[in-house]
């Protein structure tokens, strides 16, 4: 057996031989969570919810539930050597009823240490958690910051190149893509905003990101730009007489992981035909050990809809592959005309407790 | 209480199982390494050694070895380190250092190819392969 790894490892390194090796991994999250008390929002007829996951519509009411946060996934990556591999992510999610879905089929092919070039299914890299929204053992939360992770598009197909390199002390990493998405039904908006069948298009998608990561300090810019279409229950929306609008997102996440302090921010404009919708976030943890506690706030303010969240959690790593966590999230919708027929209101007022276990393998 | 103690223990008796961790190396392998270098080279951040070869570490399964190289050379716990290969190897941006079960193999590997980097308990190096650093 160990021969027969030996050889597997130098076939590898040498690139000499025809063999592919297939590795599989994975993540999985088991969340519960209940609202302890809420506004909700009367205009909606909506009980008292926090929405803990827009894109999915993960949301708590007063029962508890284990759907709106709990997740399987799995990677399958197949190493064709030459630079060469193939990767597929399933990915079954509570709250999609856990219909097991192919979040990312992409091949991906190295040029050489610094650029590789991937195409396929993937994630849009938007936020600087979107492409490892999934993987809650990667990060501090229960989930990230839902006021800031509120777009109803997160995958896109299409082509990317990444690069990497080593400058002195610092690295320089990141990518640029271009795609598309046509989403039907969308679920965000279907579900939860329009309440009727919509069919979301981002087309011409394209972004740059660039990572600067020097031991403890970790900065993140991106721009990315698309053009939206809509059919809500099959009729083209138009906005000011136009069936097309732009869109341009600009990013700035700086993170600092400095002795046992972890500060995490992340500020983002994304502008839609003349309108800013602005959101940002703010992490403080510190680590004892194996736990950290830490305070967090997020805000998303587009002039009418408005809201915030503070929230307080606990990551205990009790295994080198799974942590514990247990959030509290207090959740303030400030949304224009509230109690009206023009309510800007999401899903009201709420405080929440969750909890649960990230693991990967 | 109790657990913490035996823990406590447990840390103490598992450093005196080692001696300390030796990164190895081919012996035609003529590169300057240093901590920062083999840090680079086992957190993905890049492929070739300074003198420019290319550059494929080696990991140990577990064990003290592999606790006391990912703390004192890496600086970070080994949940640390899960987290941040998961980051990667979830977004498609890299993928963590092989691991083998024992140090013979690593042995075994360094010593047949020179582009393969490896640590084993320092007391377990011999003639076939070459000690860059100690910690």
């Amino acid at each position: 057996m160990k021969y027969k790894q030996a050889i597997c490892l130098g076939a590898l390194v040498m690139s000499s031989a025809a063999l592919a090796e297939v590795n599989i991994s994975g993540f999985a999250s088991v969340v519960g969570g209940q609202v302890l008390e809420g506004s909700g929002v009367e205009e909606f007829g909506l009980e008292p919810t926090f929405l803990a996951d827009y894109p999915l519509v993960g949301a708590y009411t007063e029962e508890i539930s284990f759907e709106p946060d709990t997740l399987f996934g799995i990677q399958l990556s197949a190493d064709l050597l030459e630079g060469l591999s193939a990767t597929a992510q399933i990915v079954s999610r509570g709250a999609n009823d856990f219909e097991a879905d192919f979040e990312w089929a992409y091949l991906s092919y190295e040029f050489n240490e610094h650029w590789t070039v991937q195409a396929g299914k993937k994630r849009l890299p938007l936020y600087y958690y979107s492409d490892f929204f999934d993987v809650g053992f990667a990060y501090p939360w229960i989930r990230p910051p839902a006021d800031n992770y509120t777009w109803q598009i997160f995958n896109y197909t299409g082509v990317s190149v990444l690069y990497n390199y080593l400058i002195g002390d610092w690295t320089l990493t990141g990518q640029a893509y271009f795609g598309r998405e046509d989403d039907e039904p969308n679920k965000l908006l279907s579900e939860f905003f329009f309440g009727e069948p919509t069919r979301e298009i981002w087309k011409d998608i394209g972004g740059i990101v660039a990572q600067l990561n020097y031991e403890w300090l970790d900065i993140r810019l991106t721009h990315m730009q698309y053009t939206n279409e809509r059919y809500i229950g099959g009729e083209q929306v138009e906005w000011d007489g136009q069936t097309e609008r732009d869109g341009k997102f600009y990013g700035l996440s700086v993170n600092i992981d400095w002795n046992n302090v972890l500060l995490l921010t992340e500020i983002n404009r994304l502008t839609l035909q003349g309108d800013d919708l602005d959101t940002y976030l703010v992490t403080l943890g510190y680590r004892f050990g194996s736990v950290m506690p830490f305070v967090s706030y997020s805000d998303f303010d587009d002039g009418n809809e408005i809201h915030n969240t503070t929230s307080f959690g606990v990551r205990w790593d009790f295994h080198p592959s799974a942590a514990f966590k247990i959030q509290y999230d207090d959740v303030s919708d400030e949304g224009v005309g509230a109690g009206t027929e023009d309510s800007w209101r999401v899903a009201g007022d709420s405080k929440s407790i969750s909890l649960g276990v990230d693991l990967v393998f | 209480m109790k657990t913490l103690i035996n823990s406590i223990l447990l840390c103490l008796c598992s450093m005196q199982v080692f001696a300390g961790v030796a990164v190895i190396v081919h012996p035609n392998n003529g590169d300057t390494i240093d901590k920062k270098a083999i840090e680079n080279i086992y957190l993905g951040k890049t492929k070739s050694f300074p003198g420019g070869g290319q550059a494929v570490p080696v990991n140990l399964e577990g064990g003290p070895v592999r606790e006391a190289f990912d703390s004192t050379v890496l600086g970070k716990s080994s949940s640390q380190l899960k987290s941040y290969w998961s980051q990667k190897v979830f977004t498609g941006k890299g993928t963590p250092p092989k691991e083998v079960a024992s140090a013979e193999e690593v042995i075994g590997l360094v010593s047949s190819n020179p582009n393969i980097i490896g640590y084993i308990d320092s007391s377990q190096v011999n003639g076939s392969v070459k000690v860059i650093a100690e910690f």
